[in-house]
């Protein structure tokens, strides 16, 4: 017996929102040594839009929720690799680990992330940090998966 | 008037004309320097073979007696270096149709070495193992970039003989003849694309130049690197710029320009073994063509420094100083090298 189409719309709709909600999934939660739900608050300046080149570009964020491994302090900075790219299509040869839902950086957001720190020991590449001389952002960290979330009351 | 007027414009028709039969005219200099060069050695560098895939080959450095000396059709195959003692080859092989990134090419492929001339080709390590790998100053060893840092690696027991940090080098790294230092493409206080030394003794690094630079290579005196720049501020190109081929000392604090051509987009210089002469490819998209076909090299005296060719009007305004000294195009290729060894005699 098939169960009505109506029901099995239901249960995907349900299922996106809920993902689009706290952001957890099979990926982010077994990847990267660190999880974490975090709010986007900085994009230093815009992306460099030069497709023949990669490179990660570091953002500032607040860590609202830390669900594996060990965060210091709330704010933290993290690199993300080639950011115009949805983070589904930015994998590459010299990145194959890189992933998540995440279509858009926008400052206010909110993303659970699979991490690494620091930043060199995870990922051999240009790295643009406009924070330099500007900010003491500690050790960089390299963003493994990006998902999309909301904040939850 | 009318008559005035026909006067006027046969005047500048004949003018553009007798302009452009001047400019077409083959620079006599450019066969001098074929002359002079032509019996200096031989140069070897990655191509498109006959059989449509990338293969390593040898001319001498006039263009001349140019040989296919890897012809494999089932690979792709690039990016030779000799060893310091110019008894053995390393470069790397792609599985037949990849692309070869101009960026990413240290982590593509396998290793592969073999006898000078490219005889006895023995495949070192699995698929992206050994990244960037380059010569030792001591024979049978080569120096690789990884993430966990810079590993000299003994080629007869495949063994980590010796580490560095890595201190933000990325890519492109290399040994300076004299063993005192490595160069190579680095993040440098929040910037990528400086090119930096590092001593292999003590660690200290310091930026050779900032921004947009990359395809360091040694001068012969280990004093100097040359690479390629593309200077911020250049109005070509919707204001992306041209990229140029720059000497710059080890210490970044002497830096001029060696060739530059607006329109085109210079990379990987390398000296002749004496540092008299320069080599590189000039192609009119960024990236070194190395995606699809490479693009012409071109040797210059080094004596010949600062030259500028084309109209490049924009570049003349830069550097007024312009020797606008002759410069030997040859065929396509892509990183290439040059030799004194003997390398090419044995056809």
């Amino acid at each position: 017996m098939k169960p009505p189409a109506a029901f099995l719309l239901l249960v995907l709709a349900v299922s996106c929102a809920q993902q689009a909600t706290t952001g957890e999934d099979a990926h982010v939660t077994t990847v990267g040594s660190i999880e974490i739900t975090a709010r986007l608050v900085d994009v230093p300046g815009e992306f460099v839009n030069r497709p023949m080149y990669d490179y990660a570009f570091v953002m500032k964020y607040q860590v609202l929720a830390v669900h594996r491994g060990e965060v210091p302090g709330d704010t933290i900075y993290i690199g993300h690799y080639n950011p115009l790219k949805a983070r589904e299509r930015a994998a590459d040869a010299r990145v194959p680990e890189v992933g998540g839902n995440l279509r858009k950086f926008r400052v206010g957001d909110v993303h659970r992330m699979a991490l690494e720190i620091p930043i060199d020991e995870h990922y051999m590449g240009g790295i643009i940090n406009r924070y330099f001389g500007q900010e003491d952002t500690g050790p960089i960290y390299w963003a493994v998966c990006t998902n999309r979330a909301e904040l939850r009351d | 008037m009318k008559s005035i007027r026909v006067a006027l414009t046969t005047a500048v028709a004949l003018q553009l004309l007798y302009t452009v039969g001047v400019c077409a005219q083959p620079d006599p200099r450019v066969a001098g320097l074929a002359r002079e060069v032509a019996g200096k050695g031989w140069i070897i560098y990655g191509a498109r073979g006959d059989n449509g895939t990338w293969d390593l080959f040898v001319s001498r450095p006039d263009g001349s007696r140019r040989r296919n000396i890897t012809n494999t059709p089932e690979f792709e195959e690039a990016a030779p270096r000799l060893s310091p003692d110019s008894t053995k080859l390393l470069y790397r092989r792609m599985a037949k149709g990849a692309v070869i990134d101009h960026d990413k090419w240290g982590f593509q492929g396998r290793l592969v070495l073999a006898d000078a001339n490219g005889a006895n080709p023995v495949v070192v390590g699995d698929e992206g193992e050994y990244p960037w790998a380059s010569w030792s100053t001591e024979g049978g060893r080569v120096v690789c970039l990884t993430k966990k840092g810079i590993q000299v690696v003994d080629l007869d027991t495949r063994q980590v003989v010796g580490e560095f940090k890595r201190q933000g080098i990325y890519q492109q790294l290399f040994w300076s003849p004299d063993g005192q230092w490595f160069c190579g493409v680095a993040n440098h206080q929040g910037q990528s694309w400086t090119v930096v030394r590092v001593s292999a003794e003590t660690g200290a690094l310091n930026a050779v130049r900032q921004y947009q630079n990359c395809t360091p290579d040694w001068h012969p005196d280990s004093g100097h690197i040359i690479l390629s720049s593309r200077p911020s501020g250049q109005p070509g190109a919707s204001g992306y710029g041209y990229t140029q081929l720059w000497l710059v000392s080890g210490d970044g604090t002497d830096q001029g320009l060696v060739y530059g051509e607006d329109g085109s987009h210079v990379y990987g210089g390398a000296f002749s073994p004496d540092g008299r002469y320069v080599l590189f490819t000039k192609g009119p998209r960024d990236g070194s063509g190395a995606e699809k076909d490479g693009a012409p090299m071109g040797v210059m005296r080094a004596a010949d420094a600062p030259t500028i060719t084309g109209a490049s009007a924009d570049l003349r305004k830069e550097h007024p100083d312009t020797k606008d000294s002759p410069v030997l195009m040859l065929e396509k290729g892509w990183e290439p090298y040059w030799t004194y060894a003997d390398i090419g005699a044995a056809e």
